[in-house]
C-alpha cells in the first residue's frame, strides 16, 4: 500500500540517509514530525514538519463571540492551558478597559502557578523518558495528576478549565480548597529529593544531558528563544518580573538561571522554577483569605458584547516561555483578528532545526523535549 | 505618560525619523505607525541603536474594506523593558513585502506563517513555502474573503454521509437529531 501521492525518487549513491521521526514519537508533547538527514548517527540537517494538529484556531475565533472563544483557547496548549485563558482574557479586558478585581487577579496567579507546576512535572517526565529513564515519567505524570485533581475541585475540569473569563474568574474557590493546595504543595515539595535522587543528581542523566543541544546566550537572543530555555543560557529575564501583569509585582520570587545552555541546564532551570512556583503559591495561600471583594467585574451581556475597536498585545510568561495574544477588534461582537504567539513557535521550529544540526540521533528526542515545545502552539 | 519615562535612545531615534507617528499606549507599550518604505530602516535602528533585539512576533491583519494588509512587528528590549509595536500597511492586491530575516532570525517563521495564511510574499525570506497547510491548494485561509463555514458546507456533503451504523440507529428510531440544514443560526 502506497499513499496516493507517492512518487518514487532515485538518488545518487550516498552515505547519507533520511529518517523521518514522527508525527508520533517520544520527543514532543503532540503530533509533530521531524525529518532528519543523517550520516551514520550524526544529524546533518533537520527539518521540522508541522501541521498535524492544525485546527485553525485563529480563523475559528473570528467566527465566534468574544466570550465563546474562552472555550477554544485552552486547547492551543494542552499541557499548560491556564496561561492561554488568562492571556486571552487580559487582551479582551485591555480592549474594553475592564478593571479585574484584585481577588480575581490572585485567583489567576494561583491557577497560573499550579499550571506551571503541572507542565514542568510533565516535562521532567518526558525529558527523562527520552534518555531512557521511564520511572521519572511515571512519577511526573502521577504527581501532575494531583494538580489536575486540584483543578477539578476548583473548576470542574481537569485539563480544560474554562474558568477565567474577561472580567475575572467564573467562581470563587470552594471551601477548604486552599488547605487542599497547601497539602499538595507539601507533598510535592517532599517529593523533590526523590526526583533529585532519581533524575537530577543521577550520573546517567547528567552524562546524557550535559553538552547536548547547547546554545550560547547570543544564539538564544538571536533565535528568539524565551522562557526557561533562555534562562538556561544565563539571562535572567522573566515576563512576570520584567513586564509584570496581575499581582506578580506584589509577590516575591527569584528568576533562576543556569549558564551552560544545554539540555541539562534547561532541566535544572525548570527544577528551580518549580521551587519558585511553590514559593509564590504559599504567598497566595497566605494572602488570598485577606483579600475580599468580587471575583468578577460586571460585564455587558456576553451574547451581545461589542468590544470597542482597538488592538492590544497581551503577554505572559507561560511554563514554556513568552506567550502573547495580539487581539484586534473592529467594534463588533466577534474578534476581528486574534494572533497567538506561542513560545514554541520558535522552539519547535527554527531553534530545534539549528540545535539538531551536528547532534547524534540518540539525542534528537532529548533536544526536542528539553526545549519543552508544544506543537499546538505552532499549528494554531 | 511623558516621554521621559520612555528610554532616551528610543525617543532620539523616533525623533530623527520622518514619516512616522508614535504614542505610548501604556507604561511599557509604544505604538509606532510607519510607512512601508520606512519600516525596515526603523527596525534596523531599533535593533542596532536602541537594544530592541527580540522580535516577539509579526502579526498580520486583513483590512479588506481598506484593501490593505496591516503588518505589526512586536519588538521587545531586554534593557529598557519596553514593547514597541511597529504598524505598517501594504496594498492587498500586490501582497508583497520585504523580509526582515537579515535583522531578526525569528522573522522567518512568522513570515512563512503569514505567507501561508494570508498569501503575503516576503522577498528575501528563506522559507517561502508550505509548512502547516501542505495539502491545501485553496486560497490563503486567513483572508477575510475566505469563508471557512461556506467552504465546509460546499466541500463536505453531510447529507450523503449515511454509514451502516447510522442506518442501524435509524431503524431503531434514532439518528441525527438536528440535520445540518435545520441548525438554528
Amino acid at each position: 500500500m502506497r499513499p496516493e501521492n507517492y512518487q518514487a525518487q532515485s538518488h545518487p549513491p550516498s552515505n547519507e540517509y533520511e529518517l523521518f521521526i514522527g508525527p508520533n514519537h517520544p520527543g514532543i508533547e503532540g503530533n509533530y514530525a521531524f525529518k532528519l538527514k543523517l550520516h551514520g548517527d550524526v544529524v546533518l540537517a533537520g527539518k521540522a514538519d508541522g501541521g498535524y494538529l492544525h485546527r485553525g484556531f485563529e480563523k475559528l475565533m473570528e467566527g465566534r463571540l468574544w466570550i465563546q472563544n474562552i472555550a477554544l483557547v485552552p486547547r492551543i496548549c494542552v499541557p499548560d492551558p491556564v496561561p492561554m485563558e488568562v492571556t486571552y482574557s487580559m487582551a479582551v479586558e485591555d480592549l474594553c478597559g475592564l478593571e479585574v478585581p484584585e481577588r480575581a487577579q490572585w485567583l489567576r496567579v494561583l491557577q497560573l502557578e499550579l499550571s506551571r507546576i503541572a507542565a514542568h512535572l510533565f516535562t521532567f517526565g518526558g525529558h527523562a523518558a527520552t534518555t531512557g529513564m521511564y520511572t521519572t515519567s511515571y512519577w511526573g505524570i502521577a504527581d501532575r495528576d494531583l494538580i489536575l485533581d486540584l483543578f477539578e475541585a476548583l473548576t470542574g475540569g481537569r485539563v480544560y478549565h474554562i474558568f477565567n473569563i474577561p472580567g475575572g474568574t467564573r467562581r470563587d474557590v470552594p471551601p477548604g480548597f486552599l488547605e487542599q493546595v497547601s497539602q499538595t504543595l507539601d507533598y510535592l515539595e517532599s517529593r523533590l529529593p526523590d526526583y533529585d535522587n532519581l533524575l537530577f543528581t543521577n550520573q546517567v542523566f547528567i552524562t546524557r544531558a550535559k553538552d547536548v543541544g547547547a546554545m550560547t546566550q547570543e544564539q538564544a537572543l538571536e533565535w528568539g528563544v524565551t522562557g526557561p530555555n533562555l534562562r538556561a543560557t544565563g539571562l535572567a529575564f522573566d515576563v512576570r518580573r520584567d513586564d509584570p501583569y496581575l499581582v506578580y509585582e506584589q509577590l516575591e520570587f527569584d528568576v533562576p538561571t543556569e549558564a551552560a545552555g544545554d539540555a541539562w541546564a534547561r532541566a535544572m532551570v525548570r527544577r528551580a522554577e518549580l521551587k519558585q512556583s511553590f514559593r509564590i503559591l504559599r504567598q497566595v495561600i497566605e494572602r488570598l483569605p485577606s483579600i475580599g471583594g468580587p471575583v468578577r467585574a460586571p460585564i455587558p451581556n456576553p451574547l451581545a458584547w461589542n468590544v470597542p475597536a482597538g488592538e492590544t498585545y497581551a503577554r505572559v510568561e507561560s511554563s514554556k516561555g513568552e506567550l502573547a495574544y495580539y487581539a484586534v477588534s473592529n467594534g463588533g461582537d466577534k474578534p476581528y483578528r486574534v494572533h497567538v504567539r506561542g513560545p514554541s513557535s520558535m522552539h519547535a521550529v527554527q531553534v530545534l532545526e539549528w540545535l539538531a544540526e551536528g547532534a547524534r540521533l540518540e539525542d534528537v528526542a532529548q533536544i526536542m523535549f528539553s526545549l519543552d515545545a508544544c506543537p499546538p502552539e505552532v499549528d494554531r | 505618560m511623558t516621554e521621559r519615562e520612555l528610554d532616551t535612545h528610543l525617543v532620539t531615534i523616533l525623533r530623527e525619523l520622518e514619516s512616522l507617528e508614535y504614542r505610548q499606549t501604556s507604561p511599557r507599550r509604544v505604538r509606532i505607525d510607519v510607512t512601508r518604505e520606512a519600516l525596515p530602516g526603523l527596525l534596523e535602528l531599533l535593533k542596532g541603536r536602541a537594544s530592541y533585539v527580540h522580535l516577539s512576533a509579526i502579526s498580520c491583519v486583513d483590512w479588506i474594506e481598506d484593501n490593505e494588509f496591516e503588518l505589526v512587528y512586536h519588538l521587545w528590549s531586554y534593557e529598557s523593558n519596553h514593547l514597541v509595536s511597529a504598524h505598517t500597511r501594504i496594498p492587498r492586491e500586490t501582497a508583497r513585502y520585504i523580509s526582515v530575516y537579515d535583522l531578526y532570525k525569528p522573522a522567518a517563521f512568522f513570515e512563512r506563517d503569514i505567507f501561508e495564511m494570508f498569501g503575503v510574499y516576503f522577498e528575501g525570506s528563506p522559507h517561502m513555502e508550505k509548512f502547516i497547510l501542505t495539502e491545501w491548494d485553496g486560497p490563503p485561509p486567513m483572508r477575510k474573503d475566505f469563508d471557512a463555514e461556506a467552504y465546509v458546507q460546499e466541500t463536505f456533503n453531510w447529507q450523503s454521509y449515511h454509514p451502516d451504523w447510522l442506518k442501524e440507529l435509524e431503524e431503531e428510531g434514532g439518528g441525527v437529531a438536528i440535520r445540518p440544514e435545520e441548525v438554528r443560526r
